[in-house]
């Protein structure tokens, strides 16, 4: 039933594209069933997750190479997919109104069914490849969303960021992955979080800093941070799935997931500390900064997101607590706002707050969504943020008075008490900023350009956000029978054991509620100091941007391509192939100084060939001659199709026919192909070479020479395994029907080695197709990159 | 005119050697042959119109179908490679016979997936073939 889900939306990808969409907006009714199916099936499933029985599906992929596709539905697996099934169907219904008449909208609605399908088989899967493969396939996904707009240079700029700085730490966490997996003896997640000696393993630092890279680029902490403000030219209904509710989280999710089997250890609990902590504080201040309602919320994002990684550095109710009801609440206000940005932005055109004032009157349903998940991100009782701040504050209370396995609370508890409740001070401060300047105050700040609405936003428009705003104002007033079962039942998960939560909304007057009141109250005052703070930001150095390293890494490596390629690379073809052959050299010479002469080469002189084996040898040797003396390139060319003659004739003594016919045939193709080149390049009228130059030409070919004879001999020195070509003599016919075993190999035995070589040969003719293709040819130091350097540093 | 023996050459010889092929490919599997060697023999006889007609009347006639023809090989080999799994993993061959008759047929995803190899192999030869014979 799981791998079903994942099916349907699948095939509703490739299916939305071919209806197109664009021709009217009620198809986002319709694109919002299949999420909506999933998260129906997926409530029915709770009392069961609840009871303790899990969902497993497994299906052998590749069982030879122990490559399974493992689903399991626990409680966090069901949480999250409850969240991305849900958020997901009032995003496909959103986008209908927000790509309205955009003949691409098919395509983006094929990419939001397969990302959806891919964060579902993430938070699903139970094997550490099959989650690798579901993470890959939401980098490759947000990236081409991103890209959506793919003719701006700033979707092509941030979408090319993220997939680089996800794509890379996906492959640091492949590397964790196939290291901890290798240890531990096992892919399947179920089994290596039972293991309790795996934190003892010598190898678990290295395989830990490399999963928890790929989980800090996902979901962008500090300092991989840069990318999620830079990914904001998505269009906005990505920003609101991809960037808030859904694959941000994937790395949120990863640790979770890992919590029972690594959160004793204390290299975990100090990186997630620094690393949350840091995020969290640089993302609440650095909102502040910015002028473009998305960029404000990305921010906003990075914050809840360090809030998070902070909290699963803890062990203990209170956190877990916090982290899932952070996690809920935040997809829950965040999703809302980003759609409400896309609403603003389409219907003034800019997204720019100081251009913006006064909507509450002209959208007034738009202020409705605003007011709620706004107050909301505020932490503003009794909406669900207040709630998601209270759990926080109480996870962190409970560890400064009574400490935990690492630290034993105290002055570090209290720092970190004050540096949320200085976070939660500054989600106050732009939350009010975002809501009295967008909407409530009664001229823009940037009169002369105020933004004009064009048209009100159409009720659908609005349903997707107003919905979502609704439920999260609901919520806390439900939230004991939810707290009881799905908030548990993921809790359980994290945990590893079985939590019970005790959430309420009204917890009385104690020191969690002062702190909280006390961080509201600065966060007003934070609010009417918003110009100055602003000013400060607008002289501060842009230093703490990862961005600059990145661009300093990206540049780095094109100048080291342009540096080798001039240097290794340069001169003369025949330079450019004597270095490449005398390496291969070299690294005989070292093979040979390695052997035994005396029983390695195990040559039986007494053997004398046959006539006919001396007469194709000398015919070839002779061939050869001709073609280096010939003073011709026509005679050369045919003379050397004489050499690849006589070695076909060699198969065809040895009986190899398939061998012997495709050698003929690649040495006639050879022949013809060296003619029409060479019948296009101007004859040869330079003066004979320098003594040097044919020196190092004699040395290259005889030392490249001698390197194919010892090879040969070597090898045919070496005793065959017979048992391997038994196996395939043996099998051919009965397990795979075939008699030539030559092709059985090739299609049926070692199928996947052909496989690979058919989509090296493809992609091999795509260069060169592009390269016969390129009208002028250039040297390479000719090429300049062509975008201008300090225009993105800028940026 | 020395290309008139090539274009009767190429009259004669292009229909045989493509019939040459398609039996290459599909006794390959019992005897010397294949979907590699078949793709490669495809090619060749392409060349020899080249050689004949002129590069623009292949590019003309051909061009267009050659990447669509590599990715539609790529892809009924990894599909061919993909059924497997239903008959127990990836890779794993499938066989059916089917009877027309008196005439008794073969068919499986070995057969499926040496096809997309030829295609792959044909398709990427030929394109080369047809870049590099350009005459500008």
């Amino acid at each position: 039933m799981l791998l079903l889900c994942l099916l349907l939306l699948f095939i509703a990808s490739p299916i939305a594209w071919l209806l197109r969409p664009h021709r009217t907006t009620k198809a986002g009714w319709f694109a919002a069933l299949p999420p909506l199916a999933i998260f129906v099936w997926l409530l029915t499933q709770l009392s069961a997750i609840q009871n303790g029985q899990e969902l497993i599906e497994s299906y052998a992929w590749a069982d030879a190479l122990n490559l399974i596709l493992r689903l399991r539905l626990d409680g966090l697996a069901l949480f999250f997919g409850l969240i991305i099934s849900g958020i997901g169907a009032a995003v496909a219904l959103y986008t209908a109104h927000y790509l309205e008449k955009d003949e691409h909208q098919g395509f983006f609605y094929a990419l939001l069914y397969a990302f959806m399908a891919s964060m579902l088989g993430l938070v699903w899967s139970d094997n550490l490849m099959t989650l690798f493969v579901f993470w890959e396939g939401t980098s490759i996904t947000s990236y081409l969303m991103v890209g959506y707009k793919h003719k701006s240079d700033a979707a092509q700029e941030g979408a090319r960021q993220a997939l680089i700085v996800t794509g890379s730490g996906g492959l640091a966490m492949l590397a964790g992955f196939i290291i901890l997996a290798q240890a531990a003896g096992t892919y399947t997640i179920s089994e290596l979080l039972t293991q309790q000696n795996l934190i003892d393993l010598p190898i678990f630092p290295v395989a830990l800093i490399l999963i928890l890279i790929g989980a800090f680029t996902k979901s962008a902490q500090f300092p991989f941070q840069f990318w999620l403000p830079g990914a904001m030219s998505a269009p906005t209904p990505a920003s609101a799935y991809l960037h808030s509710a859904t694959m941000v989280k994937a790395g949120i999710y990863l640790l979770a997931r890992l919590h029972p089997a690594f959160s004793h250890s204390a290299l975990w609990f100090w990186m997630l500390l620094t690393v949350g902590g840091i995020t969290m504080l640089l993302g609440a201040i650095s909102a502040l900064r910015y002028y473009d309602l998305k960029k404000i919320l990305a921010y906003a994002t990075i914050s809840q997101l360090g809030i998070l990684v902070f909290l699963l550095a803890f062990e203990g109710e209170a956190a877990y607590g916090a982290v899932v009801v952070g996690i809920l609440a935040h997809a829950l206000y965040k999703g809302p706002l980003f759609m409400l940005a896309g609403i603003i932005e389409h219907a003034t055109g800019t997204r720019d707050i100081r251009r913006l004032a006064g909507f509450w009157r002209t959208m007034p349903w738009t202020f409705v969504v605003a007011l709620l998940s706004i107050l909301s991100m505020a932490g503003i009782p009794p909406l669900f943020g207040f709630l998601a701040k209270e759990t926080l504050l109480e996870a962190l209370f409970h560890y400064a008075e009574h400490g935990g396995e690492y630290g034993s609370g105290g002055i570090l508890g209290w720092i970190l008490v004050g540096a949320a409740a200085v976070t939660g001070a500054f989600f106050v401060g732009y939350s009010f900023t975002l809501l009295y300047e967008t909407f409530l105050r009664p001229k823009a700040e940037d009169e002369e350009n105020s933004a004009q609405i064009h048209h009100a936003p159409s009720i659908g428009f609005v349903f997707a956000p107003l919905a979502l705003a609704i439920i999260g104002t609901l919520i806390p007033f439900g939230i004991g029978p939810l707290g009881d079962t799905l908030l548990s039942a993921a809790a359980t998960s994290i945990a590893g054991e079985e939590v019970k939560l005790y959430l309420k909304l009204w917890h009385g007057f104690n020191s969690v509620l002062i702190t909280s009141l006390l961080a509201i109250a600065a966060g007003l005052l934070i609010f009417f100091l918003r110009n100055p703070i602003r000013k400060i930001w607008a002289i501060a150095p842009e230093a703490l941007d990862g961005v600059r390293i990145y661009n300093r890494v990206y540049y780095g490596s094109y100048d080291l391509a342009r540096w080798s390629t001039r240097h290794v690379q340069g001169g003369s073809l025949a330079a450019q192939a004597s270095i490449v052959l005398m390496c291969a050299v070299a690294m005989l010479l070292f093979a040979l100084t390695r052997i035994n002469w005396a029983t390695d080469l195990a040559i039986d002189w007494s053997v004398i060939p046959h006539f006919h084996e001396l007469v194709i040898a000398i015919l070839a040797i002779v061939a050869a001659v001709v073609t280096v003396q010939s003073k011709s390139r026509l005679n050369a060319i045919i003379s050397i199709g004489v050499v690849g003659v006589t070695v076909t004739l060699f198969f065809v003594y040895f009986s190899a026919p398939d061998l012997a016919l495709t050698q003929l045939l690649i040495e006639t193709l050879t022949v013809v192909l060296l003619v029409l080149v060479f019948h296009k390049v101007p004859e040869d009228n330079n003066p004979p070479l320098p003594a040097i130059t044919q020196t190092r030409n004699l040395v290259v070919s005889a030392s490249v020479g001698l390197l194919g004879f010892m090879l040969v001999l070597i090898s045919a020195g070496e005793p065959f395994e017979p048992r391997i070509s038994e196996f395939f003599t043996l099998n051919s016919v009965p397990a795979a029907h075939g008699a030539n075993i030559v092709n059985v190999i090739l299609v049926d035995f070692r199928g996947i080695d052909t496989l690979a070589e058919i989509t090296v040969l493809a992609i091999a003719a795509l260069g060169g197709y592009a390269l016969l293709r390129s009208v002028r040819l250039r040297k390479i130091s000719d090429i300049e990159p062509v975008w201008d350097r300090d225009e993105i540093d800028n940026a | 005119m020395p290309e008139l023996y090539l274009r009767l050459l190429d009259r004669i010889m292009t229909p045989i050697l493509l019939l040459f092929a398609l039996v290459l490919l599909f006794r390959g599997h019992n005897q010397p042959g294949g979907g590699f060697i078949a793709g490669l023999i495809v090619a060749a006889a392409f060349q020899l119109q080249i050689l004949s007609r002129g590069d623009a009347t292949v590019r003309h006639n051909l061009g267009p179908y050659l990447q669509p023809i590599i990715g539609i090989g790529l892809l009924i080999a990894t599909l061919s490679a993909v059924l497997g799994v239903f008959g127990g993993g990836f890779f794993t061959g499938l066989w059916w016979e089917l009877k027309l008759g008196p005439v008794k047929l073969d068919l499986s995803t070995p057969m499926s997936f040496d096809i997309g190899v030829f295609l792959v192999v044909f398709g990427v030869v030929t394109s080369y073939l047809v870049g590099l014979s350009r005459e500008d």
